[in-house]
């Protein structure tokens, strides 16, 4: 057998997509008569599952903390089923575990997907590249304000949540009792002070407006999200000047 | 191409002692970090292993390589491990003798290749590519395994010993492997020390397991076995005075339940051959 022809079989094995019962494994294997082959290979069965069941559940502790021991095993052994790990980083398995359970959704916690999505970005926030962040007065050199454009902290993100993602966040981190899952959209910022990492839920406006900044929009066009406000330049303008206070911006570039 | 360097005795670093590693210097002599745990760019891990650097040295240790593949080696991967390299200045890089990735598809495990001439060309070559790449010497762990192949026509320190001659590599000697491996594939632990050419030989692992009744699990989640350290006696004899890192990576304990284990391998140490010189700090 090939070295290629021996790792092609161990991975089926190990993965459970061949059974231990497999014709060629007593011809690849040795076992003993204290412990046959295929017993050999279950435990890289059993530590394979368990690894990545561990992965998962370092990244979604609340999720996992949320659905209990069987059921987020459950989850996520049929989720590693369909997405097995395609990166050398175990921390990136969960990447699509978001994807998978708005296409595999919980019947009666339809918020689950946005709890992870939470969860996951929280996650690529810790790892961001840090760097460093401007105050207001980087406006000053800008010329022309509507047409400045703002380059964001290697650490900002902002999601666009169907539920209240946070606020269940919220209860399963201080213990608090879980409410019924509210379908309320909700854009999310990410951010990270020093090594900590902080989210929380925006205006709609202001979350268009962030998204618009992340997209590398003029000010002019940011600004313009916040246009159905009763004094629109006083909501930018007010929303703009946090984002500076909060260290979300990295610099301002003139316009062209 | 590979040279042992004098570092003493030292533990991995994990995240659970962090805070400590922030606030002090701990008493131990160098530390070991799981190399794919510090490839992020930016936050809490990286800053912690640059201040740490600062105050001892760092061996980056690789449990993602996957040496053995048949795959291609992961261009992503060595740019990581380049760019971590450049940044850590670590005083050794290692990895271990396995595959862990088949068609694309990576199983996080230490999986066991066959010993076969085939494997020995295919390793040495990826070994060569890798040294090249980051413009040193690689140490290659021997995996603890639960089964070997029939195809195989060579014993694991021989292997090992070949791929050595043949790229310059160096040995990272888990001593708790050979003990695990030896148990469960039915060879004799000694045997696998004698068959090790000493300069080979970069520093040692030691770690705990745990006893599964019909084989042992290399778990790292408690204090060394004893027969894991009459081994590291019989290593010290062969080997000399060889560099010992404490691996203990699951219910790990406070930081003075590390830092005691590895005291104890210093003391074995000093048992066997003599207390150590002075090191500068």
């Amino acid at each position: 057998m090939t070295l290629a022809e021996t790792q092609e079989l161990f991975r089926g094995l190990v993965t459970g997509e061949l059974p231990l019962e497999d014709d060629r494994l007593a011809g690849c294997f040795r076992g003993s008569g204290e412990l046959p082959a295929p017993e050999r290979l279950a435990i890289y069965r059993s530590m394979y599952a368990a690894r990545l069941v561990d992965g998962l559940r370092e990244t979604f502790p609340a999720l996992a903390g949320f659905l209990g021991e069987e059921r987020f095993e459950a989850l996520a052994r049929d989720y590693v089923a369909a997405h097995p790990s395609e990166h050398h980083d175990v921390g990136r398995i969960g990447r699509l575990l978001p994807a998978f359970l708005r296409t595999h959704p919980d019947p009666d916690r339809p918020d689950l997907a946005d709890l992870a999505e939470l969860e996951w970005t929280r996650n690529e926030v810790f790892f961001a590249p840090d760097g460093p962040v401007v105050g207001p007065e980087a406006l000053a050199g800008a010329g022309d304000v509507a047409a400045a454009r703002l380059r964001m902290a290697g650490s900002l993100r902002v999601a666009s949540l169907a539920h209240d993602a946070a606020a269940l966040w919220r209860c399963l981190e201080s213990g608090a009792p879980v409410d019924p899952p509210a379908a309320v959209p909700t854009p999310v910022a990410f951010w990270r002070r020093g090594f900590d990492v902080l989210h929380c839920p925006l205006p709609r406006e202001e979350g268009e407006a962030l998204r618009a900044a992340l997209h590398g929009e003029p000010l002019g066009s940011i600004c313009a999200a916040f246009g159905d406000r009763p004094d629109p330049a006083a909501a930018a303008h007010a929303a703009i000047s946090s984002w500076f206070l909060e260290g979300w911006v990295a610099a301002v570039r003139a316009g062209a | 191409m590979f040279q042992r360097l004098d570092l003493g005795h030292g533990i991995g670093l994990r995240t659970q002692h962090f805070a400590r590693f922030l606030a002090e210097r701990p008493p131990v002599d160098w530390v070991e970090a799981v190399t794919e745990n510090f490839m992020a760019d930016g936050g809490r891990p990286i800053a912690v292993l640059e201040k740490v650097r600062r105050d001892m040295p760092v061996v980056l240790h690789g449990v993602s390589l996957s040496i053995g593949s048949v795959d291609p080696i992961s261009v992503e991967y060595l740019d990581d491990l380049e760019r971590l390299v450049r940044r850590i200045e670590p005083a050794l890089v290692s990895d271990h003798l396995c595959w862990g990735s088949h068609r694309g598809q990576y199983l996080h495990d230490l999986l066991p290749l066959p010993y076969t001439e085939e494997a020995l060309d295919h390793v040495a070559g990826r070994v060569s590519t890798v040294q090249e790449r980051i413009g040193r010497a690689l140490l290659l762990e021997n995996p603890s395994a639960y089964v070997s192949f029939r195809d195989s026509t060579m014993t694991e320190w021989e292997f090992l010993s070949a791929l050595c001659r043949r790229t310059g590599c160096g040995i990272l000697l888990d001593v708790n492997n050979v003990h695990v491996s030896a148990r469960n594939l039915g060879f004799d632990p000694v045997a696998y020390l004698d068959g090790i050419d000493p300069e080979h030989v970069g520093y040692f692992h030691l770690a705990g397991h745990g006893d599964r009744g019909r084989y042992l699990l290399d778990t790292h989640d408690g204090v060394v076995a004893a027969a894991v350290w009459d081994l590291y006696r019989e290593a010290l004899r062969r080997f000399g005075r060889v560099p010992s890192l404490l691996e203990w990576d699951d219910r790990i304990p406070p930081l003075e339940e590390v830092v005691a284990e590895s005291l104890r391998a210093a003391a074995i140490e000093a048992e066997e051959l003599g207390p150590a010189l002075r090191r500068a700090s």
